[in-house]
């Protein structure tokens, strides 16, 4: 049932040892194959299944059995305050992915040019990358808080004369600081996915339409930025959907309530009354499901598109 | 891999980007080192009035930089936590991840799709449902707040990069190499530990150092999973944090936590280079 892929680049073979590629028995296969499996299929997978039916009802251990009823997943979307955090959750999500996005793909594009400093500036941006949220979050604080720095430093400008009258840019709905912190995260992410794209396409294509005279705007939006579009999705996906599910930022930085969906999933799943733990969990799924169908949807935005320019 | 061209130059508005890029990015860090050696820094003054050192002759109780070096802070329990569970994790990650991804590079076999959509599976859902889902089994298998449930709940995000990472190294090996040391009568075990580990070094340097930086960045499995027994530097910090005031103490603290990053910059600019990222 296996079969040999040939390697790429590889000269015809006189000999082919059964085990060095591909004939190996179905057994010996599917043994290698189980560690990963165990962890992310029994384990993983089981933790997904086992959340999805606690959401429709299917909790004996708390002597709850109704499954398979709508019940919590009715009581929880009948709620205008969960619809609030939808949208607040989506806006957060959305707003610093595409604030990261629009600040990764110019640093990028800087930095396939040689200029003195390059290999330290190579450490300096990407550190954030290296380090926890919650290192973000403290400098959030420093900075943006109302006794923070900005609002010293509007104070010694003379703009305001009491910390008061700093605007609030942290816990509020708006969100300003948990959308800092994220893109200050991020953007050294997407630079990095959208710089190794741009190291691997012919940068001689722009070239080729300046010298055939297309404005440095057209060349960005008709050849530089379908170019690098690989990278763009798949940095933008992977931070969307962490950006969706991410807890600490929302629960120090954002407005109270109504909060996002992981902190509300959080707060009902500690909960001294347990039985509000499904609720939890069908604010879990929903959230998985929100995710999911808004990451499926732009896949396949982004497949359609490749195979609209035929690069697929 | 780079080629002089004519537009190879910084313009004048790159120049000052890269500097307000660089300021955005550490220009946050001066205030985090000033307030950690602050003793009383009132607004609006842009500097403290009272530095630590100043202090610290007169005070009887531990200040700032003292209070993180004792042992009230947990900063050394924290650390040690980090590590282990960071490099246990690693350890495993490697493990289960060798033989996967030459199976993925080399084979074709029905449910292959399947496996790799599974493997996609941690990057996209969310974070807390996870954690959430994972912490309901955990309690029920007594893993909870056991560095046992840690390391494997940190296995989860960790196994996409490092399968990627080797598949990606596998798939530019070849099996020449592999072939002729069994020709030559090499045992498999031989092979694999004298020829396609060597090759595979690079990758599995990269995939190390990867997945120990995501599992020391970890805040919300180890805060989920680890019920508040176990305290890794992360979770350390949002102590500190979570009230939303930073004192010195707690700055000192932030400084501490960015300080593995930092290593880790350094190591894997140093031996990997640009390789290892490619891809993400």
């Amino acid at each position: 049932m296996s079969s040999p892929i040939p390697p790429p680049n590889s000269a015809p073979r006189l000999f082919q040892p059964a085990q060095a590629a591909g004939r190996r028995p179905a057994l010996g296969l599917a043994l290698t194959l189980t560690p990963i499996a165990f962890v992310l299929v029994l384990l993983f997978g089981g933790a997904m299944l086992l959340a999805v039916l606690q959401s429709l009802g299917f909790a004996p251990w708390f002597g709850v059995n109704t499954f398979p009823s709508l019940t919590y997943f009715k009581a929880l979307w009948a709620s205008q305050f969960f619809w609030i955090s939808v949208g607040l959750t989506l806006y957060y999500a959305t707003a610093s992915t595409m604030i990261a996005l629009v600040l990764a793909i110019p640093l990028a594009l800087a930095l396939t040019k040689a200029f003195p400093g390059r290999g330290l500036y190579d450490y300096i941006y990407k550190l954030p990358l290296m380090i926890p949220y919650l290192v973000g979050i403290a400098l959030a604080v420093l900075m943006l808080g109302n006794g923070g720095i900005l609002s010293r430093l509007a104070a010694y400008v003379g703009l305001i004369d009491d910390p008061g009258q700093f605007p609030a840019i942290l816990k509020t709905h708006y969100g300003w600081g948990i959308i800092t912190v994220y893109v200050w995260k991020q953007t050294p992410f997407m630079t990095l996915a959208i710089y190794a794209v741009l190291l691997g396409v012919d940068r001689n294509t722009e070239e080729a339409a300046a010298v055939l005279g297309a404005s440095p705007r057209a060349i960005f939006f008709r050849v530089t930025l379908p170019q690098i579009l690989p990278g763009i999705v798949s940095s933008s996906l992977i931070c969307f959907a962490f950006n969706m599910g991410a807890f600490e930022a929302p629960l120090i930085l954002g407005g109270g309530f109504p909060d996002t969906l992981p902190v509300i999933a959080w707060r009902y799943f500690n909960d001294a009354d347990y039985t509000l733990q499904l609720q939890g969990m069908a604010a879990v799924v929903s959230m998985g499901i929100i995710s999911g169908v808004l990451l499926f949807a732009y896949l396949a935005a982004y497949r359609r598109y490749e195979m609209m320019i035929g690069r697929v | 891999m780079r080629r002089p061209r004519l537009t190879d130059r910084l313009s004048p508005f790159q120049r000052f980007y890269l500097l307000a890029m660089a300021a955005f990015i550490l220009g946050p860090f001066l205030p985090l080192i000033i307030q950690s050696l602050a003793f009383r820094w009132a607004w609006p003054d842009l500097l403290p009035s009272e530095w630590w050192l100043e202090q610290r002759e007169r005070s009887i109780g531990p200040l700032a930089w003292d209070y993180v070096f004792s042992p009230y802070s947990r900063v050394l329990e924290a650390t040690v936590n980090t590590v282990i569970i960071g490099a246990a994790a690693t350890i495993l990650c490697l493990a289960i991840c060798l033989p996967a991804a030459r199976v993925l590079a080399r084979e074709r076999f029905r449910g292959k799709s399947a496996v790799e959509f599974f493997l996609s599976l941690p990057l996209i859902l969310p974070e807390a449902a996870i954690g959430i889902t994972l912490l309901m089994v955990f309690i029920g298998l007594g893993l909870a707040g056991s560095y046992a449930g840690i390391i494997i709940a940190h296995l989860i995000p960790t196994i996409p990069y490092m399968v990627r990472t080797l598949t990606a190294v596998y798939q530019g090996l070849g099996t020449e190499f592999e072939e002729q040391a069994m020709v030559l009568g090499a045992s498999r075990l031989q092979v694999f530990l004298r020829v396609t580990l060597p090759m595979l070094m690079p990758g599995v340097v990269a995939g190390a150092l990867f997945t120990f930086l995501v599992s020391t960045n970890i805040f919300l499995l180890t805060f989920l999973l680890g019920q508040g027994r176990i305290i890794t530097l992360p979770t350390l910090l949002f102590s500190k944090v979570s009230g939303g005031t930073i004192d010195a103490s707690a700055a000192g603290i932030t400084v501490i936590a960015t300080l593995p990053g930092i290593v880790l910059l350094l190591l894997t600019e140093r031996f990997i280079r640009q390789k290892a990222f490619d891809g993400y």
